[in-house]
């Protein structure tokens, strides 16, 4: 059962290194390392700002982020294997016609994210900073003991998205229930005093060692793997349902759009796989949760207005991803027996995204009352938008109809970065020094379109690959 | 007769693979014409080719009068396409399908063809599962109903039968006789040659991406002769060269 194992790892390999070209696929882990490196002599700077405690809960959030992310794209990663590579291809797919049971396969899935993404993003990191320890006085023991909590922090995200994921399609209400549950779990700490941070056990664990917190940790994760494997229902259990036609209603009410049924298509395909919740939930508000922790740390160095528009600016950036959202179903392939160019797809996608920039818009507004901060909401709103609208400009002309192409190839990852990073850079220079500065930034939008444009024309000039 | 089809000298390179080498051939109206070749030989390629998914490396191509590499659109617009490989979207339902099919083409009458299709072919009962469901024959039958929708004066279709059983195959092959009686024309690849000579007016043979052999299907069978004898020996000659 082992070799079943090893070809589901070499199918990761070869499916990524077929879309981006292996050497670029490599160079990951290689970037991750040289910016932990980096990192590291940057500390004895940043120490005076941020304690290293709250580095430590930064860090150490991201990587649960990161399990959390990637567990949750993991299962759906199927669903996305069946559409761009046809329905055969994915080999945890044609295992189903193989006598393995459906747990199994799951088993076979979950030990081959962890290990794969543990050699790509976990191990460089700790390896950077281990390296550079020595040099900024830090003792060896300390990027050990990273390793482990690090680890244990990816594990945790991956088993919770995986666990959500499950329940969720088991049942909504017991989703419904599990959610109040650890809120109130968050709460009921934060009101005892420890903090919500005190049931993070891997930072627990990175704070003060003990054998008594590791297994804690680690038992929280197998229960949890254990749990969702449990919770599992064969797939063919939810066969053949029959579903009621949404696509003419919805169709009548994109009506405005260049094509009303392609729309109606995108939001179909974001409720039935379910990613209309999972996605919103994975990709938006935990990153932007996590993120808003994060910054609440600046709370003694900042004013409150310079927080929220820096906010506003990150909400921006993760808004500019809902664009995977609707590109992560589709191949031009069924498109291409249709009358129908890249350049119009692509068109009817942008419409999709402005529809969708709905979610952040009401976020922002949520949160600027929240934070209340509510004098400075139109700033904050221009700012996040703006950024979002820059920012799918930029991924359509950089990734076209396959933004996930930023996930795996650093080469257009780098170039993403600079594009989007520098002219952010100066926004929120500029609305720090004054908030109304921030509406300057709606010569982004401007900028975008433009950028748009050139994008849409390139790939219509490009042949479509996967055809 | 007028050419449905004309290619001159096409051509496609992929990398250091030459899918297609300098081919030359026509396909005229009514015809239901088979391209045949053993796998690898470029078959998918020249329906691509000429439906405007991929571009000529080299040559021109004509369909309908209109040049592939200029209006790809617009010879999608009046052709019917059913590829190898793609499946329907995966989210939406066998019927929602055809709906969206019939808005992009901006089809009148969609729901009656649609109503037609789902009898003719037999899969009424899976009108409103998802395509993600559907079985691999079933799957098959919504892209035939999709791509003659609107009646298409052309229809290209690659390896037509590869998923039904043998009496959804006898349906198809009856269907397809029928339309080009009405006066239309068929495109069809296929690496099964029995179904080629039972059913193809004219043929064209490709092999490692050049074209061996074209004309008509009842010139090189009849007297105990058939396209399979024609087809092995042309290859093995190919095969020396
Ligand atoms: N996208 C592609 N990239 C590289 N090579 C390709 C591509 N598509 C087809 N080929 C190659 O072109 C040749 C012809 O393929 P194809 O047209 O699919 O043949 P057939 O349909 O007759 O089996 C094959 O050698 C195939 O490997
Ligand atoms: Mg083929």
């Amino acid at each position: 059962m082992f070799e079943f194992f090893l070809s589901m790892m070499k199918e990761e390999w070869r499916i990524h290194s077929t879309m981006f070209g292996s050497l670029s696929f490599a160079l990951y882990p290689v970037l991750i390392f040289a910016i932990a490196f980096m990192g590291a002599f940057l500390l004895p700077l940043i120490r005076p700002i941020l304690p290293f405690g709250d580095l430590a809960l930064v860090t150490h959030a991201l990587f649960l982020l990161l399990g959390l992310m990637i567990g949750a794209f993991g299962l759906l990663m199927n669903e996305v294997m069946e559409r761009r590579f046809g329905q055969s291809s994915s080999l945890a797919y044609a295992a189903r016609s193989l006598p393995l049971s459906e747990r199994f396969i799951f088993l076979n899935f979950v030990v081959k994210d962890t290990v794969y993404y543990f050699v790509l993003w976990v191990l460089p990191f700790v390896a950077g900073f281990a390296v550079a320890a020595p040099f900024v006085g830090i003792p060896l023991t300390v990027p050990a003991l990273l390793l482990l909590t690090l680890s244990l922090s990816f594990l945790t995200g991956l088993a919770a998205a995986f666990f959500l994921s499950i329940v969720y399609t088991r049942s909504k209400w017991l989703f419904a229930a599990v959610c109040v549950f650890i809120a109130a779990a968050a709460v009921a700490a934060h009101l005892a005093g420890t903090g919500a941070v005190a049931l993070f056990l891997p930072l627990a664990l990175f704070r003060t060692f003990s054998w008594e917190t590791l297994l804690a940790a680690c038992a929280f994760v197998i229960v949890l793997a254990a749990l969702s494997i449990a919770l599992m229902r064969p797939a063919s259990a939810a066969r053949a349902k029959h579903h009621r036609d949404m696509l003419t209603p919805l169709t009548r009410r994109f009506s405005l759009f260049p094509y009303p049924a392609l729309a109606a298509k995108d939001c179909i395909d974001l409720f039935r796989s379910g990613s209309a919740v999972g996605q919103t939930l994975f990709s938006f508000l935990l990153p932007l949760g996590v993120i808003w922790f994060c910054l609440s740390l600046l709370g003694p160095f900042l004013p409150g207005y310079s927080i929220l528009l820096l906010f506003a600016v990150l909400t921006g950036v993760i808004a500019s991803t809902m664009y995977i959202w609707l590109t992560m179903f589709d191949s031009f392939g069924p498109y291409a027996c249709l009358p129908l160019s890249v350049a119009d797809v692509l068109k009817s996608k942008i419409c999709g995204f402005a529809v969708l920039q709905l979610i952040p818009a009401a976020f922002i507004v949520l949160v600027t009352v929240l934070a209340g901060e509510a004098a400075y909401l139109l700033p904050a709103l221009v700012l996040c938008l703006s950024v979002s609208f820059y920012g799918l400009a930029v991924t359509v002309y950089l990734t076209g109809l396959s933004p996930s192409v930023l996930l795996y190839d650093p080469r257009v990852f780098v170039l993403y970065l600079l594009a989007i990073g520098v002219p952010l850079v100066a926004f929120i220079a500029l609305s720090f020094m004054n908030p109304w500065y921030a509406m300057m930034s709606l010569v982004l939008p401007a900028a975008g379109w433009w950028v748009a444009r050139r994008g849409v024309a390139k790939w219509d000039r490009k042949e479509v690959a996967g055809f | 007769m007028n050419a449905i089809v004309d290619v001159q000298n096409l051509t496609k390179v992929y990398g250091d693979t030459t899918a297609l080498d300098t081919v030359t051939m026509s396909v005229e109206q009514g015809a239901l014409f088979g391209l045949l070749g053993p796998n690898g030989s470029g078959k998918t390629t020249m329906i691509k080719l000429l439906t405007g998914q991929v571009r000529p490396s080299g040559g021109a191509a004509t369909v309908l009068g209109l040049d592939v590499t200029a209006d790809p659109v617009g010879v999608r617009s009046l052709v019917g396409i059913i590829p190898e490989q793609e499946t329907p979207p995966s989210f939406l339902t066998a019927e929602e399908y055809l709906r969206l099919v019939g808005a992009i083409r901006k089809i009148p009458d969609t729901e009656e063809q649609m109503a037609w299709w789902f009898e003719y072919l037999e899969f009424g009962d899976k009108r409103d599962v998802l395509c993600k469901d559907l079985s691999r024959g079933t799957r098959q039958k919504l892209m035939f109903a999709q791509a003659f929708l609107h009646c298409p004066v052309l229809a290209l279709i690659d390896e037509p039968l590869i998923n039904f059983d043998p009496i959804m195959q006898e349906t198809v092959k009856e269907y397809l006789a029928g339309y080009v009686k009405k006066g239309n024309t068929i495109f069809i690849s296929t690496h099964i040659l029995e179904i080629a000579e039972e059913i193809c007016s004219d043929f064209a043979i490709l092999q490692r991406g050049k074209l061996l052999s074209t004309g008509r299907v009842a010139e090189v069978t009849g007297a105990g002769r058939h396209l399979n004898e024609y087809f092995l020996s042309l290859i093995r000659k190919g095969g020396h060269v």
